[in-house]
């Protein structure tokens, strides 16, 4: 389960909804709902009723139009809807200035740099923690055990997201044990693993060379209560053990992960071929269909620490041009050639790395 | 890698196992060996070594010339040296096909993918192996006072180092600190590769057990290694510390790290450098660029860092380089 922003505002509103029909008769109560999920589909913008309602629905608006609309926005436009965002935020902000992922993603967006973002939000955490247990505090005392302990699961829901983006940022800074330690703490919060910490934690382990780790991982996600289905298990674990059976020079068992990946995604070795690295969701990691296309994208994604690692003549990182060399065995001609051309058209526009030949050249 | 010396120690070892000589005499024998080698010289495998020697000369000179090459005349120099360098190990090993050295410099100077590379090296390891078994010089000697065990070791080094270049670190702490034990000496450093594999894992008492092991005497790799590690460790302020002590003792260290620049492949072994000298400096920040790179804000942090920027100008000055 990973954290949809509109389902979020929606779950957020419906609970405080569905306080106020306490005491109605059960046909009505059923008929005010369906209304209010209609309202919601057309004129969400009247839902609110707090202050702290209306600043994360406009965050919310904020988040999809980031992390929704903007990957698939011409640059004419994108421009404009990222001035839009911005916009939501401020004013989100100036609504509720406690809002933990309002200030997350306007930070994200001006603070220039990876440690520098890092460094904001190991600052912030404590802050971040003291305000969202103290509004689970009060959910909890509201309405039936059930409504309560849901109320206080979305009262967290900010500081989840918040350790989550701290472990992914340490992930791409390089602190490594960092990365583990926070997915842990969201794992303790969380044993449900809503932020799907368990995601970064396995890259990270897998960064760390630490075999152990990936086993007690693997064994703890065994037990562990997900919405999605345990076969096949997710990419970002294959990817983990793969990446760790490279790296121990198994190359066989490296095969037999990879083969795993191919055989539970759809289009995976494409993907695999293309390795496209993307912007990470400002609000929370993609919210998208268990095992399909676009997930394995996300995870490949995630996975550049792995896979551009080492040197590599083609500038791909060993395991990246190891992976890629793989997955070419089991593309026709044809198919090969797209790709390269999908990938030499985006390397026109900019958006690739070049390679890496010797240049005699200082600074190079 | 001094090919002329070893030719002279390979040349002496044969005549001290032939005559049966006692230390002083092998002592006299060796400064007449040095003075007159060919004079001595008989074994095929003697030839070899002096051919493998004038051959790395001129790879050295032809890589010493690049300074005044632009970037087109470079990179045919490069080719060109690289495959000379190839042709003469494979007439090397026409006549003498046991020369390991010359094997592996002919399997660098192919320029390999470091994949590619470690199969190979791996498949040489095991030809080479057996003259680590039949080490001369006693029960418990070093290696390495054996010259015919040192093809063997410079295999084993050139493994940790692609080991390290292929991003397999935890094989790269474990094979560096294999050689340790098996070479205590280390006169290939596989220290230093071990010490750069331990920053990229967050190995901190890895790292501070190999500072032990050899007496806190540092170098550049150690300096670089520390200040990586616990940038890594998130822990700034001893980070900043190791980052001056790297400043103060390594001549042009900060200048290295800032301005990194391409190093042609070890022929075979890593080049012999002054002690915290820039030379060392520029070869630890070559060996460590992977790593560095993997922390994405390293190096605008040692950047912000107050007096590193104006210390790498400075060196800069001094040495007439372009900051």
């Amino acid at each position: 389960m990973a954290f949809d922003p509109h389902r979020e505002d929606y779950q957020r509103m419906a609970l405080r909804f569905v306080r106020t029909l306490d005491g109605q008769e059960a046909d009505d109560a059923l008929r005010a709902f369906a209304r209010f999920g209609r309202l919601y589909n057309q004129e969400s913008d009247l839902l609110p009723q707090s202050d702290e309602e209306r600043s994360f629905h406009l965050m919310a608006d904020a988040a999809h139009l980031i992390d929704y609309e903007l990957p698939f926005a011409d640059d004419a436009d994108a421009e404009g809807i990222v001035s839009r965002a911005h916009t939501l935020l401020e004013e989100a902000l100036s609504l509720d200035p406690a809002n933990a992922d309002a200030r997350r993603m306007r930070q994200a967006a001006l603070i220039v740099g990876f440690e520098p973002f890092y460094a904001f939000l190991l600052e912030g955490q404590e802050q971040v923690r003291l305000q969202c247990e103290e509004r689970r505090e009060r959910a909890l005392c509201e309405g039936n055990h059930e409504r309560s302990s849901f109320g206080a699961f979305l009262a967290l829901a900010p500081y989840l997201r918040w350790l989550a983006s701290l472990a992914s940022k340490a992930l791409i800074c390089g602190h490594n044990h960092a990365a583990v330690d926070a997915c842990e703490r969201l794992l303790a919060l969380d044993p449900s693993d809503a932020a799907d910490a368990r995601f970064t934690q396995a890259l990270a382990l897998a960064k760390l060379e630490d075999a152990t780790g990936l086993d007690e991982l693997e064994r703890r996600v065994g037990a562990m209560d997900l919405d999605r289905p345990r076969r096949p298990q997710d990419a970002w674990l294959q990817l983990s053990r793969c990446a760790l059976a490279y790296k121990q020079d198994d190359l066989a068992r490296a095969r037999s992960w990879l083969h795993g990946v191919c055989e539970g995604y759809p289009q995976a070795r494409a993907t695999l071929y293309l390795q496209k690295e993307l912007p990470d969701g400002v609000f929370a990691r993609l919210a998208l269909p268990p095992l399909s296309e676009d997930e394995l994208i996300v995870a490949v994604s995630e996975a550049t620490v792995l896979l551009q690692e080492g040197r590599d003549r083609r500038g791909r990182g060993s395991f990246g041009a190891w992976v890629m060399d793989e997955v070419a065995k089991e593309l026709s001609p044809r198919e090969r050639r797209e790709l390269d051309e999908f990938r030499d058209a985006q390397a026109q526009d900019g958006r690739d790395e070049g390679g890496s030949a010797p240049s005699k050249e200082r600074g190079a | 890698m001094d090919a002329r010396e070893e030719y002279v120690l390979r040349i002496a070892q044969r005549q001290r196992r032939g005559r049966g000589l006692s230390d002083a005499a092998y002592a006299e024998l060796l400064l007449a060996v040095r003075h007159d080698p060919e004079r001595f010289a008989g074994a095929p495998q003697d030839e070899s070594m002096a051919l493998l020697g004038r051959a790395l000369d001129r790879y050295a000179a032809s890589v010493g010339a690049d300074e005044s090459r632009d970037d087109e005349e470079y990179l045919r120099a490069r080719q060109v040296r690289l495959s000379t360098l190839q042709e003469a190990c494979a007439a090397i090993l026409r006549q003498d096909p046991s020369c390991v050295d010359a094997r592996l410099c002919a399997l660098i100077a192919r320029d390999l993918d470091p994949d590619d590379l470690l199969w190979q090296l791996k498949g040489l390891e095991r030809d080479a192996l057996p003259s680590l078994e039949t080490a001369d010089g006693g029960r418990g000697a070093d290696p390495w006072s054996d010259v015919l065990c040192r093809p063997a070791l410079r295999v084993k080094a050139a493994i940790c180092r692609t080991y390290l270049e292929s991003a397999r670190y935890d094989r790269a702490r474990k094979s560096a600190l294999e050689l340790l034990r098996l070479s205590p000496l280390d006169c290939l450093g596989a220290r230093h590769t071990a010490a750069l594999a331990c920053a990229r894992l967050e190995d901190e008492p890895g790292f501070e057990a190999l500072v032990a092991r050899f007496g806190g005497r540092g170098d550049a790799w150690q300096g670089l290694a520390r200040l990586i590690l616990l940038f890594k460790l998130a822990r700034p302020a001893a980070a900043r510390r190791a980052l001056a002590g790297y400043d103060r003792l390594c001549e042009g260290g900060v200048f290295a790290l800032l301005r990194p620049v391409y190093v042609e492949p070890y022929m075979p072994d890593r080049p012999a450098t002054a002690p915290y000298g820039f030379d060392e400096a520029t070869l630890a920040v070559h060996e460590a660029d992977a790593i560095i790179v993997d922390v994405p804000d390293l190096v605008s942090w040692v950047e912000s860092v107050p007096g590193m920027t104006e210390s790498a100008a400075a060196f800069a000055r001094r040495s007439g380089f372009e900051f």
